[in-house]
């Protein structure tokens, strides 16, 4: 079965298509180029497909990297 | 769709095909309409790469005028209510009152103007699907919304006006605003919080339908040509062959309307060209007295051919599939009986099998509704009104000609004549269309978009010749293209297409000499690639060069006349107005 950082990988490989797959699990907001707002709001929406689950918008300046989108999405996911 | 899927789809077009460029002017922040919208046409176009490049924010005539001289392939318009006045939107901050109504009015009217007026300016032959305001309007009238306030249908009309006046332009078409409201409800599609906090004012359904819609006005699926359908309990309700032919019923006294509105349907369609045919499973006699009642509403006229007989529905399907010369693919069979239909599927793949729910009047509404969505198309030729006729010649052409090809005598007698028109008609739609949906007799089964035809009817040393071919059965019709080019001393042939109905007379033969005569040529390269379907062309190329080509070839004028046979036709140029 896949862990919630598999499934969160599935996700960006689908919005950052060009993003080498060493450099997902480190990636944020300031390091990958092409994550501007539309991409945030795009992959948001994949990790609510991907997942099932509702994101606040108001979170979004938050999920600002893989690590941050990671945390969210355990706890929501109830995953220790 | 959701955005997963939507991006996926992007992803994996085919990176080396030709692009298919479409601009969308949208006011608000395109979002997920931009990747729907891609991936529904990547979807319709998978031989194409699709690329959905979008304007200014806010300003859809603006990015409309941007786009006049750009070499795109398609244009789409999402049209909201804020982009003819920021006051019809939410995040404006203008007034909302009674007072400003007026201002309001004027306002949509101009920007509607100039919108009209840019759609106007776009390059001849870009096709424009757009999409009229999907959103409510905000509270701003006095009545309660139970109400339909008299400004709001003011702004209704001015929008109505719009739309009618510029779908007159050729190439422009309309979302339907019912059949969005059945995929999409009203009251699931706007999403204030989006619409302030990011600028998308659709929730993700809502913008995965209006990419849907905006697509299939683009890039719309081929309409079928013909359908086959069952008669007990289907063209009519009841067996004919048990209760006879004056207790078969179709009306609404006999609460059997389903059926009557199924001829009607098939009347219509009869009308707009459609090909229609009865295979059924019964006695000859008994159809044959039910086809003679005058309250029929698909006149029995327009049915043809009529197969009735014991065998296999499977084997009648075969007959006329072969009497109207077009593959499965291209046809529909409606029977009741699902045993029927996995026969019939079974044995000609490719075929759309759609069962009559006798009993079912919601399944009845639907399939009604997917009949019309098969065969609908955008506007009906000149060539539709004839084809069934054309048809019946054929058949008898056929039938005098003793079946496969026909007697020299036979050809001598036909009195038939050819035209050819050397017109560049980019702006006749019927030479497209005959080159987009000819499978069996083309020349490579490449399809074109109108700009693309007409970037190559505008090359240095184009040609293009229409075929139009009559005999004393009767008038074909527009019934071949040839379209290629001349450069130096080598002639180019691109494009081939001839209509099936037209097989069996030579006058693919007679292109050809056409072409060598003209042209003054030697030789004639043609870019032959082999299709699927396209086997006829081979088997005609394979009897003058020997084998049936692979690839592009050369064919010289000494193989040509060494293996043309007699040509008997007339042939003339159009006259002035003809064109």
């Amino acid at each position: 079965m896949s862990t919630v950082r598999d499934r969160l990988v599935t996700c960006f490989q689908a919005v950052f298509p060009d993003l080498p797959a060493a450099e997902i699990p480190v990636g944020t907001q300031a390091s990958v180029a092409s994550w501007d707002s539309v991409a945030a709001i795009t992959l948001v929406n994949v990790i609510e497909d991907e997942f099932g689950i509702q994101v606040d918008f108001d979170l979004l300046a938050e999920l600002d990297s893989f690590d941050r989108i990671h945390e969210y999405l355990c706890a929501e996911m109830r995953v220790p | 769709m959701n955005v997963t899927e939507a991006l996926r789809i992007i992803q994996h077009a085919p990176t080396d095909a030709p692009r298919y460029n479409v601009v969308l002017a949208c006011g608000f922040t395109p979002l997920h309409l931009q990747t729907f919208l891609a991936a529904y046409l990547q979807q319709n176009l998978a031989s194409r790469r699709v690329t959905v490049s979008t304007g200014l924010y806010g300003d859809v005539a603006g990015t409309l005028e941007a786009h006049t001289d750009i070499a795109a392939h398609g244009v789409t318009l999402a049209l909201e209510w804020p982009d003819l006045d920021p006051r019809l939107g939410y995040r404006g901050a203008g007034n909302w009152g009674t007072a400003a109504l007026a201002d309001i009015l004027s306002v949509t009217r101009a920007a509607l103007d100039r919108i009209g007026a840019a759609i106007e300016n776009l390059p001849a032959g870009i096709p424009v699907a757009l999409s009229l305001p999907t959103l409510p309007l905000p509270p701003i009238f006095h009545t309660p919304g139970w109400q339909t306030a008299e400004a709001e249908l003011a702004l209704e009309r001015n929008l109505l006006e719009f739309a009618s006046h510029i779908t007159r332009r050729r190439g422009c078409s309309l979302v339907n605003a019912g059949r969005l409201a059945e995929n999409s409800p009203p009251g699931n599609r706007y999403d204030l919080k989006s619409d302030l906090l990011t600028g998308l004012p659709y929730t993700v359904p809502h913008a995965s339908a209006v990419g849907a819609a905006l697509a299939r006005l683009l890039a719309p699926a081929t309409p079928k040509k013909g359908l086959i359908s069952d008669l007990d309990d289907t063209l009519w309700w009841g067996i004919v062959g048990e209760i006879g032919p004056e207790k078969v019923s179709w009306d609404l006294a006999s609460h059997h309307q389903l059926h009557g509105l199924y001829q009607m349907l098939l009347a219509a369609l009869a009308e707009e060209g459609v090909l229609i045919g009865a295979a059924s499973k019964n006695d000859p006699v008994s159809v044959q007295q039910a086809f003679l009642r005058k309250d029929l509403l698909l006149p029995p006229d327009q049915i043809f051919p009529v197969e009735v007989n014991w065998n296999a529905k499977s084997s009648s399907v075969e007959r006329i599939l072969r009497t109207w010369n077009i593959g499965a693919d291209s046809v529909v069979f409606v029977d009741d009986s699902p045993m029927e239909l996995a026969e019939v599927a079974a044995a000609h793949p490719g075929i759309e099998c759609l069962r009559f729910p006798k009993d079912d009047y919601g399944a009845a509404y639907a399939m009604l509704h997917r009949l019309r969505d098969l065969f609908g198309k955008a506007r009906i030729s000149p060539e539709d009104a004839i084809r069934l006729e054309s048809v019946r010649r054929g058949a008898v052409f056929q039938e005098m000609a003793g079946g496969g090809s026909a007697s020299e005598a036979f050809l001598q007698q036909s009195d038939a004549a050819i035209t050819f028109d050397f017109c560049l008609s980019i702006n006749d739609p019927r030479v497209l269309e005959l080159v987009n949906k000819t499978n069996q007799f083309n020349l490579n089964g490449v399809r074109y978009t109108e700009s693309d035809w007409k970037s190559r009817l505008s090359r240095q040393g184009a040609l293009l010749a229409t075929v139009s071919y009559q005999d004393k059965f009767g008038p074909l019709g527009k019934i071949a293209v040839v379209q290629g080019r001349e450069d130096g001393e080598t002639l180019y042939i691109e494009t081939w297409v001839m209509s099936c109905r037209a097989f069996s007379r030579r006058i693919e033969h007679h292109c050809l000499k056409m072409l060598f005569d003209r042209y003054r040529a030697d030789a004639i390269t043609f870019e032959f690639m082999p299709t699927a379907k396209n086997g006829p062309l081979q088997d005609f190329f394979a009897g003058i060069v020997g084998d049936r080509p692979t690839a592009p070839f050369v064919l010289t004028r000494a193989q040509f006349e060494e293996k043309c046979p007699p040509l008997y036709h007339h042939v003339g140029e159009p006259q002035a107005g003809q064109t």
